[in-house]
């Protein structure tokens, strides 16, 4: 087990190490454009060449490169352009937003699609699955830019029971979560119970669930000591997927409800042309999703008792 | 007041008297132009009404309001290191409750005194002195005195500042090879209350160009605290009734009264005044504002305007500007060197379609020069039709027999600006002119913004028509876009700034309009109308053409 886990943190090394790479590249190999950033757009080109040569722009890339490498390993991203502060102060308090966000997202749309892809998966076919089937096939099919304004058409418009906005200005608002983690449970929870119920539903044609019925296991027992371990195999990797697509994928709903989180600032920094924001939202995205992929591997092997550490 | 007292005033008083009297002079541009000169706006409003025999008195807000509250405001918060370097009327907006200008331009257009008391200039608009108003007190204790709008100045014409205001006050540098730096002798101090600014060439809106919105009177200190690493942000010395209590960049600002008796002006009704940053979706502002969660939005997106007017307990305010999407050419890069390509383009552009198509016809078409119909020098020029075989026979002359390709940048946000990009692209297709729109983030095209060789950039609105031609198509100049270069313009343009007499003014004004249309280096479809909206709990709120908010008479009621 712990070779495992070492073996798929090393590749997550790696992997960080070549996305830096890329990051660097990318971003800040061309000093002028840094510099045009920081200094604005009305400087002329000797003072750009004097900031170049003070910032130690001038120097070779490899060196550069170490040196902004290894400020990053001690959480130093540099000075965000667009908040004249630096990025990580920023960054951390966004991403607990986000994370907040995406907890209660996670804690409602897991259960949800849980239990409606079970109660579905269970009884393949009947009025309760197609009903299951129907609900969770349009919700996912609407995007969240479309919900998003349904949902405040109804809710903020026209019932005036909630606020238009969730910039949470005053301090953590519960009456303002309310419609972002709404908005991202109705597009998400139907891949979870749409997974789950089709895992359910294999799993309750096995030959082993049809011995458990036949030798008279209350049903019960059947459903949850039996097939519900076995069909949360598959549906697992595509939860854990979920964190992946929260981090980035809030973009949308985070600007239209105008709530402080990463995605809004990804989204900000890249309008801004935020060059040390970006390199940092960036890197965190890449970590995030290398973490989940170690976790997605170590649960499975943990679910599936077929697979075993060597 | 007789004619003799407002003669020692300024000598051309009494002539614009006397056109005011004979109709010839309208009653707004009368205004302007003697309060620009030196008389109160106070006197001036009494004066006209008298010719006019209608009673007119200044737009009273003397009615009494409600004190205390907080209002709270939509709007983008960014960094205000330095007032001196602002270049978004966001970072104004927070700044000029916090820093005042010398004088101001107001909602109604006209520009009064503000931290000046008044003003006087020499008959030919050469030398402006300026009295400061006494007891006026910044928030740290200092008096306000002449060394502070020296050192201001003084930093806004270095050319290591970057200021916006080095063009505005060009008048008062002089260009040493590459490098414009401020002329010897250009600020001189007659004692703590008195400054004269001696300029290289007249300037008629010298005043009305200290109520531009980068404009704001700092502190002495300010130079020194920014060389220390400290910025406005963490020193918010001001005169102004507020102080900065807040301000988080891209989240949250806030400004607290600060005690009345210490204001040298009058009391101010809002306690605490709160920027709140929504994001750049003008959905989320206005469900913001729907939901009560702000009182004001900085501004409201013209697609929203219906919605807004049809929401119960909303106030929806509009105001005819001098706002453009100028589609400009650089006659510097081919193929627009090229004026034939540029007379083609302009031939296949039907302005009105490009207002109602682009901007829900909430406007008047444009003529393709810089001067608006709110401007006062403003004269109507016939448009040429869309004519494209005039276009096609133009580019085949040009060299293009077989039709062109360009690209057109514009910026992403607002959405009218890419909208105009778009159809003009539509409309030069028969001509045989492909022309590719670019969209692009408002960094990115802020960063190149004046050497893109076609673009469509937003231009401000501005009180007089020469200003902006100023700032904008005066060769050399910082913001000019266009690279245009014509020393004819300049010199009329110097001539036009350097005239008071309207009639004559609007006639050199004419000319440089026909320059502007015949060099065909911009197109200007439309001039919009900007709007925003407000609870209507929010009193004594009136727009400004430049989306300044003006807020020491602003109330709220319960």
């Amino acid at each position: 087990m712990i070779i495992f886990i070492a073996r798929r943190i090393f590749f997550m090394a790696v992997t960080m190490f070549v996305v830096s790479l890329l990051v660097f590249l990318l971003l800040e190999v061309n000093g002028e454009a840094v510099a045009i950033r920081v200094l604005g757009p009305y400087t002329s080109e000797e003072q750009r060449q004097l900031w170049l040569e003070a910032n130690g722009y001038l120097r070779p890339a490899y060196v550069r490169f170490g040196e902004w490498l290894i400020n990053v390993l001690q959480g130093d991203f540099g000075e965000s352009i667009r908040f004249k502060a630096p990025v990580g102060d920023i960054l951390w308090d966004r991403l607990k937003n986000t994370a907040i966000l995406g907890g209660l997202v996670f804690a409602i749309m897991v259960p949800m699609g849980v239990v409606l892809g079970v109660l579905a998966g269970m009884a393949e076919g009947s009025p309760r699955d197609r009903v299951i089937t129907l609900f969770s096939v349009i919700t996912t099919s609407v995007p969240e830019f479309a919900s998003a304004v349904f949902l405040s058409v109804i809710f903020v418009f026209t019932l005036k029971w909630l606020p238009g906005t969730s910039s949470m200005v005053g301090g953590f608002d519960w009456a303002q979560i309310v419609l972002p983690v709404a908005v991202l449970v109705l597009y998400a929870f139907g891949y979870v119970a749409r997974m789950m119920r089709a895992s359910m539903a294999e799993v309750m044609q096995s030959a082993y669930i049809r011995t458990a019925m036949l030798k008279g296991l209350p049903y019960r027992r059947v459903i949850l000591g039996h097939a519900l371990r076995n069909a949360l195999i598959a549906p697992f990797t595509v939860i854990i997927l979920q964190i992946n697509w929260l981090l980035s994928g809030v973009i949308v709903v985070e600007s239209f409800f105008a709530y402080k989180g990463f995605g809004a600032l990804l989204l900000e920094g890249a309008l801004n042309q935020d060059v040390y924001l970006v390199q940092a939202a960036a890197l965190v995205s890449v970590f995030v999703a290398v973490m989940t992929q170690v976790i997605s591997d170590v649960g499975y092997a943990y679910l599936n008792p077929r697979i075993r550490f060597t | 007041m007789n004619r003799d007292d407002l003669k020692s005033i300024h000598p051309k008083i009494p002539s614009l008297v006397e056109q005011h009297e004979k109709g010839a002079l309208p009653r707004r541009e009368f205004l302007r132009t003697t309060t620009l000169l030196g008389l109160s706006s106070a006197a001036a409003y009494a004066l006209s009404g008298e010719i006019l025999g209608d009673g007119l008195v200044e737009p009273s807000f003397a009615q009494e309001g409600t004190y205390g509250g907080t209002l709270r405001i939509q709007m983008n918060v960014m960094e205000i290191a330095d007032p001196g370097v602002f270049d978004w009327s966001e970072k104004g907006n927070v700044g000029r409750q916090i820093v005042e200008p010398l004088a101001q331009v107001g909602t109604d257009n006209v520009t009064r005194p503000y931290l000046a008391e008044s003003w006087e200039a020499n008959d030919d608009l050469t030398v402006w002195t300026f009295k400061l108003r006494q007891g006026v007190k910044w928030n740290n204790g200092d008096d306000f005195i002449a060394d502070d709008v020296i050192a201001t100045f003084e930093r806004w014409l270095d050319p290591a500042t970057g200021s916006s205001n080095q063009g505005r006050f060009s008048a008062l540098t002089v260009l040493e090879g590459e490098t414009r730096t401020a002329a010897p002798g250009a600020l001189e101090k007659i004692d703590d209350h008195t400054i004269r600014f001696n300029l290289t060439r007249p300037m008629l809106q010298f005043p009305e160009s200290l109520g531009d919105y980068p404009a704001l009177i700092t502190h002495r200190s300010l130079g020194e605290t920014l060389a220390n690493g400290g910025s406005f942000m963490t020193d918010p010395i001001g005169t102004g009734p507020y102080t900065l209590e807040t301000l988080n960049v891209g989240e949250f600002a806030a400004a607290v009264k600060r005690p009345a008796e210490e204001y040298w002006g009058e009391e101010v009704y809002l306690d605490r005044i709160e920027w709140i940053d929504l994001g750049q979706d003008p959905q989320a502002h206005f469900a913001a504002l729907a939901s009560g969660q702000v009182d004001l939005l900085y501004t409201l997106d013209v697609n929203l305007v219906e919605q807004a007017a049809g929401t119960p307990g909303l106030a929806v305010v509009e105001k005819l500007t001098a706002v453009t999407g100028v589609a400009r050419m650089r006659v510097s890069e081919p193929p627009f060197d090229n004026k034939l390509v540029r007379q083609a383009i302009q031939a296949c552009i039907d302005r009105p379609v490009v207002l109602e198509l682009a901007y829900s016809n909430n406007g008047t078409p444009g003529e393709d020069h810089h001067v608006s119909p709110i401007h006062p020098e403003y004269t109507e020029l016939p448009l040429p039709p869309v004519d494209y075989e005039k276009a096609k026979s133009l580019l085949a002359e040009a060299g293009y027999p077989d039709g062109l390709d360009i690209k057109i940048q514009c910026i992403s946000d607002p959405k009218w600006e890419s909208d105009q990009a778009l159809v003009m692209a539509e409309m030069l297709k028969p001509a045989g002119i492909n022309l590719e729109v670019e969209i692009l983030p408002g960094g990115t095209y802020w960063d190149r913004w004046t050497t893109w060789p076609f673009s469509v950039t937003q231009w401000t609105s501005r009180p007089l028509g020469v200003q902006v031609l100023s700032l904008a198509y005066r060769s050399g100049v910082d913001w000019n876009e266009t690279n245009y270069n014509n020393p004819e313009f300049d010199a009329i343009l110097d001539q036009a700034e350097a005239t008071v007499d309207i009639e004559e003014r609007r006639a050199l004004v004419l000319e440089l309009q026909k320059m502007l249309q015949d060099d065909a280096i911009i197109i200007v479809p439309f001039w919009q109308k900007i709007f925003t909206a407000g609870s209507e709990k929010v009193q004594n709120y009136a727009y400004h053409i430049a989306r300044e908010q003006h807020l020491n008479q602003v109330y709220l009621t319960a």
